[in-house]
């Protein structure tokens, strides 16, 4: 089966390699889009450095502004297992990534065992569509049509006693609720909320814990995007929309949004890393596509595509993952001879700079 | 290879040599000089003085809340200038990358992270594996966790007690235990806003200082050879100095190590209800002679507070400068990143002051230990400035000469006359850390330790002289040659690891599945999770 190729042509693996790196050695200005483990995050990363890319993470729109909320404000965040634990009372805001909702469904299911409560309440601001199915019933708290912001405010004013324009729908019964709680925990993420949305979540949050405990459950939009975060922060100190065209990294939001590089034509190399089967192909016109990607065929378009495993099915794998919080191993459930993008991009390194391997 | 490094002035206090000799190293140890006196290469040390690799045992340089830091504080990284530039990823302010460099630099060549989540485990070992050259270690937080507060709550064994220490170091590779503000965090989830030792933990009825004695008598039951690893409770509360005596006389009689003392050192005295506690906190350490403590010391500048003491982090984001501060309470102990800047101001001036008179005032070198709590005190890159002040009373007096006097009036340190030999500092960065860690293998220049050597060059400037080390070599490689790193090597991130005990993983995979969720498999990993060969490195348990 082939696993490599240059065009639409059937290559080696050496060769679709040998042609990767003579696109990036010729580059002016590469990027990369980032939708893989940590390791393949790692390589990828070091190897932006040689070649003085800069980097982000498919769907990085959302975790641009989830990033924003740390690098711009910070706030009170609890993780699932302390909100499993703990949380008698849960508010959703706004919708919440799928994969979440198991956990929703969790939660409806359990009460808290590190509480005096034995029961746990639930509200929901924004829609209640925003709840998965079987997840129990929740009280809808809204300031009618006015949004998922106004909605916050309008709550911050309220706990603060002062007037809103409209009055919050069962308010009442939420203030009630938080008196009794002894820990409520309000579950978002950058999927269903602005960057406003959330330092208004995170000001309501602080506001809270004036007087008694309150906390925020972050539910990143993409756990790959996340945990690409974290090594993206350890490995250069920032988060992704790095660049190191300067020679050194660089953070900037806007500078080095990839799609918006390519877009205005920017970039004259585009490195797509995507272990997941189903992560939806680039389709620009512009730069060369490197394609490191779950696929039996050639990616269209692509000027190389190099077919490579998925992160815990064909090869064992670090991720990031909401349930802790933190990274966890995943074993390949089904074993495969498709490489790990890491090995893929260490070995264009190799071929770029002899005898100088990446760091990662 | 067998590398001759002659000339200098050797300083080695674990082995009692001091003066102008040889050094040999024969591959990855130090050697006794061969019969035949002919090395392959030879490096001139003469106007130098030869140490041991320096060795830090508290320096906050990896996992989930140094990362939230840098998450925090893009605009930061300049606090960690300079930056070396002639290996990958190196010039990256703040990275694991840089933090290798910059300490192996200064010739230090094994540093701890003091604050290891077991949970997060995975996640400190990745950020540990990506800093070069040095080796490293992390201490597993404890007492702030459900399982162990309910044990001690139940009166559960001795035994019991002793596995579930086993199964949380071992599982998570740690090289030790640290207990942080022992139930501090469980009591803030319960909106208790203050917490002392002798506090009682809601819900479960014990007190703090029932958690550490508890934990404290487990690291020294199951021989860990670094004592327990404690953060006390009312960290940089003025009236501190009474909860630091108090957590050193519950010793009794067994090691206990009390980390960052500066930030207890705040007298309840003045008109600013803030003043100088060191001569205090100074007479309990050397009476205390089973207890060890690191300084912490503050210096002036922008930095950024990183704790797994969430109650006291939560209360300093009024203090935060920038505006802006994370708070976790996540599973366990929590924590929270909280910028500031140190001001040359009175209550700044205060704080330095301390520091530098415990570091003055504790009279045995062996149990003082060097650390600026990187970064709660200051980044580790003042440590070349710091060195100076301790060596030199002239830097002092010109420093205290700029600070408010009223500052001075409440701190002692404008009369003490000390100045650290080179010996006491071997012995505080070198020896004794080996000695706290339970490493025969490091902190010395014998025959059979492994060759990490450091080699100043002499200078009028003490920073400059021990800032920028002539030669430094790891494992008997050299990685640094006059200032500059040459090329990285991968160290390994020492561990204790002792057999865990079938019962107790039983126990708590039945305790995960049921309080998470989650089976045990998710808290724990294999090696080669790690991507580096030999991430890990053994370091015995006293038998």
């Amino acid at each position: 089966m082939a696993v490599a190729w240059i065009g639409n042509r059937e290559a080696s693996l050496e060769q679709a390699v040998e042609q990767a790196a003579s696109l990036l050695k010729a580059s002016r200005c590469p990027v990369f889009t980032l939708d893989t483990d940590i390791h393949g995050t790692r390589a990828a990363i070091a190897l932006a450095e040689q070649v003085g890319g800069a980097y982000d993470v498919a769907g990085g729109e959302v975790m641009a502004r989830e990033t924003a909320l740390y690098t711009d404000k910070g706030g009170i965040f609890a993780d699932a297992s302390e909100t499993r634990r703990r949380a008698d009372v849960i508010v959703v805001v706004g919708s919440l990534p799928d994969y979440a909702w198991p956990l929703i469904a969790e939660l409806a299911e359990t009460v808290p065992d590190l509480s005096p409560s034995n029961i746990r309440r639930f509200f929901v601001i924004g829609d209640v569509d925003n709840l998965p199915p079987n997840s129990g019933t929740a009280t809808n708290l809204s300031c009618g049509s006015s949004g998922l912001g106004a909605t916050l405010a309008a709550l911050r004013a309220k706990f603060a006693k002062r007037k809103t324009a409209a009055p919050v729908e069962n308010f009442d019964q939420f203030a009630a609720a938080l008196a009794e709680s002894r820990f409520p925990v309000f579950l978002f993420s950058g999927k269903g909320c602005d960057l406003l949305e959330m330092e208004m979540l995170q000001g309501l949050v602080s506001d809270l814990n004036l007087k008694s405990r309150a906390s925020a459950l972050h539910l990143p939009a993409s756990e790959s995007g996340w945990g690409s975060m974290f090594a993206s922060g350890w490995m250069t100190g920032f988060p992704p929309r790095t660049g190191f065209g300067s020679g050194h990294p660089e953070y900037d939001r806007w500078r080095f949004d990839v799609a918006r590089m390519i877009e205005a034509g920017e970039a004259d190399v585009h490195v797509w890393v995507a272990g997941r089967p189903d992560a939806p192909a680039p389709s620009h016109a512009g730069p060369s596509l490197i394609a490191l990607a779950k696929t039996p065929e050639a990616v269209p378009g692509a000027a190389v595509t190099i077919a490579v495993g998925t992160p815990g099915i064909d090869h064992d794998a670090v991720v990031f993952t909401y349930r802790t919080g933190t990274f966890r191993t995943v074993d390949a459930t089904e074993p495969s001879e498709a490489p790990a993008a890491a090995s893929i991009l260490r070995s264009i390194a190799e071929v770029i700079t002899p005898g100088v391997p990446l760091p990662c | 290879m067998l590398t001759r490094i002659t000339g200098g002035e050797i300083i080695d206090p674990a082995n009692g040599r001091a003066g102008i000799g040889d050094v040999w190293i024969e591959d990855e140890k130090i050697v006794d000089p061969p019969q035949s006196g002919q090395a392959d290469r030879v490096f001139d040390a003469s106007g130098c003085i030869l140490m041991a690799g320096a060795i830090d045992i508290h320096s906050h340089i990896g996992g989930g809340n140094v990362n939230t830091a840098r998450l925090l504080l893009p605009e930061q990284h300049k606090a960690h200038l300079p930056r070396p530039d002639a290996t990958p990823l190196s010039n990256a302010g703040w990275s694991t990358f840089q933090t290798g460099c910059l300490y192996a630099k200064m010739g230090f060549t094994t540093v701890i992270e003091p604050a290891m989540p077991p949970g997060s485990a995975l996640h400190t070992h990745l950020e540990l594996a990506d800093i070069p050259i040095i080796d490293k270690g992390a201490l597993a937080i404890l007492g702030n966790d459900d399982f162990l507060l309910s044990m001690i709550r139940d009166n559960a064994s001795s035994q019991a007690i002793d596995d579930y220490v086993t199964w949380t170091v071992a599982s998570s590779r740690a090289l030790g235990v640290k207990v942080i503000n022992a139930g501090g965090s469980m009591a803030f989830r319960e909106n208790v806003r203050t917490f002392s030792f002798d506090d009682v933990v809601p819900s479960y009825g014990i007190t703090s200082r029932q958690i550490v004695k508890t934990l404290q008598a487990s690291v020294n039951r199951l021989g860990i050879p670094h004592p327990l690893h404690v953060h006390c409770n009312n960290l940089g509360v003025p009236g501190a100095p009474d909860t630091a005596a108090e957590t050193m006389s519950a010793a009794e009689g067994l090691p206990l190590h009390l980390a960052h003392l500066q930030f207890y050192g705040y007298a309840k005295e003045g008109k600013r209800d803030f003043a100088s506690a060191a001569a205090q906190l100074a007479h309990v350490v050397n009476t205390t002679p089973e207890v060890t403590i690191d300084v912490g010391q503050v210096m002036f500048g922008q930095t950024v507070t990183i704790s797994s003491d969430e109650m006291r982090q939560f209360f300093a984001r009024v203090s935060a400068s920038p505006r802006k501060s994370v708070i976790y309470d996540w599973d366990g102990n929590g924590g929270g990143i909280v910028p500031y800047r140190y001001r040359p101001d009175y209550y700044g001036a205060v704080q330095w002051a301390i520091g530098l008179e415990l570091f003055l005032l504790i009279d045995d070198p062996w149990r003082v230990f060097f650390t600026t709590d990187h970064p709660n005190g200051a980044p580790f890159t003042a440590y070349p400035e710091l060195f100076e002040l301790l060596m030199s009373r002239d830097r002092r007096a010109e420093v205290i000469a700029e600070l408010p006097r009223s500052a001075m009036k409440h701190s002692t340190l404008p009369t003490l006359a000390r100045e650290y030999t080179f010996e006491e500092i071997a012995i505080m960065t070198r020896a004794a850390p080996a000695r706290l860690l339970g490493f025969a293998d490091r902190g010395h220049l014998g025959a059979g330790a492994l060759a990490d050597v450091a080699v100043y060059r002499r200078d009028a400037s003490i920073a400059k002289m021990l800032g920028s080390a002539a030669l430094v070599f790891k494992n008997g490689d050299l990685v640094v040659k006059d200032g500059e790193i040459t090329h990285y090597r991968w160290g390994k991130a020492l561990r204790v690891n002792p057999p865990v005990e079938a019962t107790m993983k039983r126990r708590l995979d039945e305790y995960h599945q049921s309080r998470y969720g989650l089976s045990l498999d998710w808290f724990d990993f294999p090696d080669s999770a790690i991507h580096r060969e030999q991430p890990f490195g053994e370091v015995p348990c006293r038998t």
